[in-house]
């Protein structure tokens, strides 16, 4: 799951770097590719936060904070 | 202009007025940690240099912009210059970020003795290597420099306050993206709607994160509460900070695009705030994962 | 070349006084400030070197107190990197960069100016720290915590911030560079057209915006662990000071990288021209400083061998770092391969670009060997230490400086520097600054410490020379000083192309280069003429 949340999250952040490039390159292209690239960072965001939810809703992750009992060691 | 020539800019005084404020903003800061009375108002009044400089130098550049001063190629330097400044923004925040990584991978599980067993599990009577937890059970515990460690009587929620801003923030960045479009499809007065409904989310982005400080101080996470607490307010509050300045460029550009600054096929400073907002936007949902959950 | 001097004073002419350098935004003026405040930065960093140098000229405690010695090497240091090498670079960039790319001036010319004067504010408050209670910061100009935040004095917050400043000023001048090679290069010319000196620059840009942020990121952490009672660099909060070390050489190692890609440009215009034959191997010189800037971001923890790491983590940072060897190897090979069978002359600017290469490759060496972790053991924090690093910065880096100042200055002043005098300046310098720095590699092998004021008998002798070194390469910058102003005020009147094997647009232009450099961009077969690889 941890893997699967990552990935998604180095996706984002492609999505949002080709927006970038977009952006540099200006023009009705440029433009047209930054609006495209942010696009699916925005339905890429959504659908995360939604799996997360979802994944602890079914308990497949727990936040850090219920690590309660216990040591690392 | 024409689009053969260069555009050469004349003189300024804004840079210099610039460093004035920044200086000024600085040195009284470092007097007010120094616990010297004066040094607020110091600060305060570099604060208003920058301001000041910030609306005359943006001011001067949007004039010489609507009037037509600038041709392609200022657009694109102007395209190029924001790009690697938020570049540089982002390895501000990996800063941060690697050291969130850092301690909770290896420097803490170091601490509680893994791998080579060279460090003692007891720092001190109840230490727990254990993230979040590394400093609870430990009154009386205080860091190298004489500060007391403010120990937590409660871990810090994950389901409420920080799902709910994620939820708005996540929002915000769809009503930006709808803003856009109307702004690319010509539709003046959708944008102006979206672009309120962003503004009113990242608002409500800051109050709340306001009232989930509020609620963990008070349970005593501190930034003296060890690592845990350091990283998350200083990436929260990084964050925070940088909500607060997208929400004021995104207030600006409603006022420009009531004034008619842009158009269909040309709206760089649109563009800009909109990917500055989309950035801060990632970067929230990075600290969601990596500091609540993962 | 007609096209440009037929607009010459295009827009408008410089103001009068002093006005005209605190509102311009034209790249000259803006390079020569960056010269200017650099120069003094080396008088003002070179003067704490000779006390540092006055105090070890023999053991036990002469002069000043161990503290202060050790806010002299503190200061020295961070003066050097962040006040004198980095600001001249891009004194140089601005003045260059425009010219070599056939533009009239920098992309962002207001930003511009902002990058060069929030520097006076930065260096007026690193520098007011000495008359604060407590003294200047002195930890070394690395700055490791806990020293820099347990046990530093109140005026460390002061450093901070000048840290800031000078990263704001860094960063605002690397984007200004980014944004000129590749927004307002003249249309015809292709990237791989572009100067040497223009490439390293552009790519010294990225590394700048990759590490300059780093570097801040370090010092607000610093700043909340001494003030605030964050926990990043303490253990007994569950950070760790190691963490310092991590994000400091982040930015650290990339940060040597930046001092000295534009040094390894400036060389490479001036051995094709005192060589009179074109650029061995063009594009393996863009190659490779390419990958010298990508591996500097990978090889940062060579610097923390003893630190403490798992052995994994040691022999990948070995490796990783022997690897930029080989890049820096192709260009030492095509610097050498540039000159062979070339119908050399010595003027000045050659002798110091020849020495350069001769004198970086000994300090790029003694890396090598300090980059091999078993080795570094006994090396690791000695004056050995100390001679590799001002090889490569005096030597490497301040010599290119030195060799630019040289080869361009009849461009800037449209007038020529004394070559006799120049010649015994060089050979003056060259020869004390290898007594200064060569019998600093005996005393680190021999086990004499850096950063201490006092030192057993043993290393007497060697720090003796090493002293008498010192204070002859320092007085050598009076006599550079002299050359320099003398060229400005008396020189004689030169051509256009003062250097008859020189190549590069910026040879087009007039004697004295006219404020704004190409009005109009240069036509393609004009760059073709005046490429370095034709």
């Amino acid at each position: 799951m941890t893997q699967i949340i990552i990935i998604i999250i180095v996706a984002i952040l492609i999505a949002l770097g080709s927006g970038l490039l977009g952006m540099l390159r200006g023009g009705s292209s440029g433009s047209d590719k930054m609006f495209k690239s942010l696009v699916i960072r925005v339905a890429l965001s959504l659908f995360l936060f939604v799996l997360v939810m979802f994944a602890a809703f079914m308990g497949w992750i727990e936040p850090n904070a219920t690590m309660m009992a216990g040591s690392h060691t | 202009m024409n689009e053969q020539e260069y555009y050469v800019s004349s003189g300024t005084y804004w840079p210099i007025i610039g460093s004035i404020g920044v200086a000024t903003l600085f040195v009284g800061f470092a007097n007010q940690m120094h616990g010297a009375s004066w040094g607020g108002s110091i600060m305060a009044l570099g604060f208003a240099i920058l301001v000041f400089m910030m609306f005359g130098w943006f001011g001067q550049v949007v004039k010489e912009s609507t009037s037509g001063m600038y041709n392609s190629q200022v657009d694109r330097s102007f395209r190029w210059g924001m790009s690697w400044f938020i570049f540089s923004e982002v390895m501000f925040f990996a800063a941060f970020f690697g050291a969130l990584f850092y301690a909770r991978q290896l420097s803490v599980p170091w601490l509680g003795g893994a791998d080579n067993n060279m460090f003692t599990p007891e720092l001190w009577d109840g230490f727990s290597a254990t993230w979040q937890q590394i400093v609870f059970n430990t009154p009386g515990a205080t860091l190298q420099s004489g500060t007391a460690v403010s120990v937590p009587t409660q871990l810090v929620d994950t389901w409420g306050l920080p799902a709910l801003n994620t939820a708005l923030l996540l929002l915000s960045g769809v009503t930006l993206t709808f803003a856009h479009h109307a702004l690319r499809a010509d539709h003046r007065n959708n944008i102006i709607g979206w672009l309120v409904a962003t503004i009113v989310l990242g608002v409500l982005f800051l109050g709340f994160q306001i009232t989930e400080y509020g609620h963990a101080y008070h349970d005593g996470l501190k930034l003296t509460s060890g690592i845990y607490g350091s990283t998350f307010y200083m990436l929260t509050g990084f964050h925070g900070f940088h909500v607060t300045v997208g929400v004021i460029m995104l207030t600006v550009i409603l006022y420009r695009v009531q004034k008619g600054h842009f158009s269909a096929d040309n709206h760089f400073g649109f563009e800009g705030v909109a990917w500055y907002w989309h950035f801060v936007d990632v970067v929230w949902l990075g600290l969601f994962i990596f500091v609540y959950w993962l | 070349m007609t096209t440009a001097i037929a607009h010459t004073d295009g827009h408008h002419s410089p103001e009068k006084g002093l006005m005209r350098w605190i509102k311009t935004t034209n790249h000259k003026d803006i390079g020569s400030l960056y010269l200017w405040f650099a120069f003094t930065m080396v008088l003002i960093g070179g003067a704490m070197a000779m006390v540092i140098r006055m105090e070890l000229f023999q053991p036990g405690i002469q002069l000043i107190e161990p503290q202060f010695f050790n806010q002299m090497t503190t200061m020295h240091g961070l003066i050097m990197v962040f006040g004198a090498i980095m600001p001249a670079f891009v004194g140089l960039g601005n003045w260059l960069i425009p010219m070599m790319v056939g533009a009239p001036d920098m992309a962002l010319p207001r930003m511009n100016n902002w990058s060069f004067w929030i520097l006076p504010f930065a260096g007026g408050i690193l520098l007011s720290t000495f008359f604060m209670e407590g003294g200047a910061p002195a930890f070394g100009w690395t700055f490791y915590a806990p020293l820099s935040t347990t046990f530093a004095p109140d005026s460390t917050d002061f450093f901070i911030f000048a840290v800031h400043l000078l990263g704001f000023s860094s960063i605002m001048g690397a984007i200004n560079i980014i944004a000129t090679v590749l927004n307002m290069r003249a249309p015809e010319m292709k990237l791989m057209d572009m100067p040497l000196f223009v490439w390293t620059w552009l790519i010294t840009s990225f590394l700048l915006i990759g590490a300059m942020p780093v570097l801040a990121g370090a010092v607000t952490m610093m700043l909340t662990d001494r003030n605030f009672g964050t926990a990043f660099f303490d253990a007994t909060g569950g950070g760790d000071p190691v963490l310092f070390q991590h994000i400091f050489w982040f930015f650290g190692h990339p940060e040597v990288y930046i001092m000295i890609l534009p040094a390894f440009g400036v060389v490479s215009h001036i051995i094709p021209t005192f060589a009179r034959k074109p650029l061995f191997g063009y594009s393996s010189m863009v190659y490779a400083t390419a990958s010298i800037a990508f591996l500097s971001y990978i090889v940062w923890a060579h610097h923390m061998f003893l630190t403490g790491m798992p052995v994994a983590g040691e022999l990948y940072f070995m490796y990783a770092t022997m690897l930029i060897a080989v890049p820096t190897g192709v260009k030492v090979f095509n610097w050498v391969s540039t000159m062979w069978r070339g119908s050399m002359t010595f003027e000045a600017p050659m002798l110091w670009a020849i020495s350069f290469v001769f004198l970086f490759m000994i300090g790029g060496f003694s890396g090598l060997m300090l980059g091999i972790a078993p080795a570094d053991i006994q090396y690791h924090d000695t004056y050995f230490v100390v001679a590799h690093f001002h090889y490569v910065l005096v030597t490497g880096a301040l010599w290119s400086i030195i060799a630019a100042t040289f080869y361009w200055l009849p461009k800037w002043t449209g007038k020529m520097y004394n070559e006799t005098l120049a010649k015994v300046h060089f050979w003056w310098a060259v020869i004390s600054v290898n007594v200064l720095f060569f019998p600093q590699h005996f005393l680190g092998l021999a086990g004499m410490p850096r950063r201490i004021p006092d030192y057993s008998l043993q290393f007497a002798d060697f720090n003796m020379i090493s002293s008498i070194g010192g204070f002859a390469f320092g007085a050598s910058f009076i006599l550079f000083t002299y050359i320099v102003i003398d060229c400005i005020r008396n020189g004689k009147p030169t051509d256009a192309r003062p250097w008859e094997g020189a190549k590069g647009l910026e040879w087009t232009l007039e004697p004295k280069a006219q404020y704004h450099s190409f009005n109009t961009p240069p036509t393609r077969a004009l760059i073709e003429q005046e490429s370095q690889h034709s």
